[in-house]
């Protein structure tokens, strides 16, 4: 298989169906969240709502596992912030799909550059968690 | 509840619209949005937008990868230093005062209003510099409108990466895609053509508003309760925009686009100065 065709079948025909399908499960979650929320518990919508209008900063930093345990236990808070998280894997695994194709290619100035982008990306998520 | 969950989805319907028949992207229009009607702080509505904006492009950029207008080797290039701006600037958001943000969002504004209006020309140039060269940067136009398959090459490798820290920089600050930003520095700095640029402009966008939204999760700073709605309504009124976009005259809409830019800029700036 030559490369253009490794190419165009990875980044044409697989990468779109992979992202799509990331899309849609993080766009039911925020779905099935907001109903979840509006069906159990609409008055801590409408108070959390008005507490950020009055907030200049708001910072509400859980841990990730307590926040997949609390989804999977069906609190709707919990099921909107994993449906965001798994969101921003669209971008990741954009950026990786780039990677192994480089790498299969052998193209290593490519795999250099596209393992920085990777790296800025989890270095973001670092410097959130920690800074 | 519902009435603030219509609310804000309502908002988000619209500026996704409004921002796909603009070409500017919905992250131009929530941010304001957010802020002048449902009184969310700066910090928050960025956010939220950014979450929207990786949202948005998911989808976006497919037809132009598929359809080979996306220059894949430019976007990787520029995307290191988007990525860096972005990750600066997302890191800085949690540490500059709203109103500078505020002013530097009017600014941005302005930036979007006077690339509307200068929005045309092509200078394709036939050859690519030594370093373009050197990393495989040219490409060639598809077939198609009778046209064969026509080579271009690209020139001023730094010269953008610099337009494009800049541009991640302020994608992270202020929640937008810095679409604008990313076409004029390939566009006329390194004379990609249009639609390439624009094609690899749309390619970059959820990437470098990636890059910011994992820091600001990360941080804590999504307010879930606002960003949940804000995403599914900016994406929802961008699909509907691209659907209607080829039915509508955009160079007629043009000056209203210019209007709405200026009037949030001078709204955005005033906010700045009493919060100054």
């Amino acid at each position: 298989m030559s490369y253009d065709d490794d190419e165009e079948r990875i980044l044409r025909v697989w990468t779109p169906v992979i992202l799509r399908t990331i899309l849609v499960v993080a766009a039911a979650l925020l779905v099935v969240g907001l109903i979840s929320m509006a069906w159990q518990s609409p008055g801590y919508y409408v108070s959390h709502f008005r507490r950020l209008q009055g907030n200049s900063r708001y910072q509400n930093r859980e841990s990730w596992s307590d926040l997949v345990l609390n989804g999977i236990h069906g609190e709707p808070h919990a099921i909107m912030t994993v449906g965001l998280m798994v969101l921003t894997l669209v971008p990741l695994a954009r950026v990786a799909f780039c990677f192994f194709l480089f790498l299969r290619q052998r193209d290593m100035t490519y795999v250099f550059l596209t393992a920085y982008v990777l790296m800025g990306l989890i270095v973001g998520t670092v410097l959130g968690r920690v800074g | 509840m519902l009435t603030i969950m219509g609310g804000l989805l309502g908002l988000a319907v619209a500026s996704g619209f409004v921002g796909a028949l603009s070409g500017l992207g919905g992250g131009v229009f929530i941010v304001p949005a957010l802020l002048i009607v449902a009184h969310v702080p700066m910090q928050i509505a960025v956010g939220a937008s950014l979450i929207s904006v990786v949202a948005t492009s998911a989808g976006a950029s497919v037809a132009f990868v598929r359809d080979g207008w996306t220059n894949l080797r430019a976007a990787m290039v520029l995307e290191c230093a988007t990525v860096t701006g972005a990750v600066t600037g997302a890191y800085l958001a949690g540490i500059v005062p709203a109103w500078a943000l505020e002013l530097l969002f009017a600014l941005m504004m302005l930036q979007s209003a006077y690339f509307t209006i200068q929005k045309a020309g092509d200078s394709v140039v036939p050859e690519s510099d030594a370093l373009a060269a050197r990393l495989r940067l040219g490409g060639r136009l598809p077939a198609g409108d009778g046209n064969a398959e026509a080579p271009y090459g690209v020139v001023n490798v730094p010269g953008g990466a610099v337009l494009m820290v800049v541009a991640g920089l302020m994608s992270g600050l202020l929640g937008i895609g810095s679409g604008a930003l990313k076409v004029m520095a390939m566009d006329y700095v390194m004379h990609l053509p249009l639609k390439v640029s624009s094609a690899t402009s749309n390619f970059m966008i959820g990437v470098t508003a990636g890059a910011g939204a994992l820091v600001f999760l990360a941080r804590g700073d999504v307010a879930t309760v606002i960003a949940a709605p804000v995403a599914l309504g900016v994406t929802a009124g961008a699909l509907f925009g691209s659907r209607v976009l080829p039915h509508v005259n955009v160079q007629s809409l043009r000056i209203m686009f210019v209007a709405i830019l200026v009037l949030i800029a001078v709204e955005m700036g005033w906010r700045a100065l009493r919060g100054f």
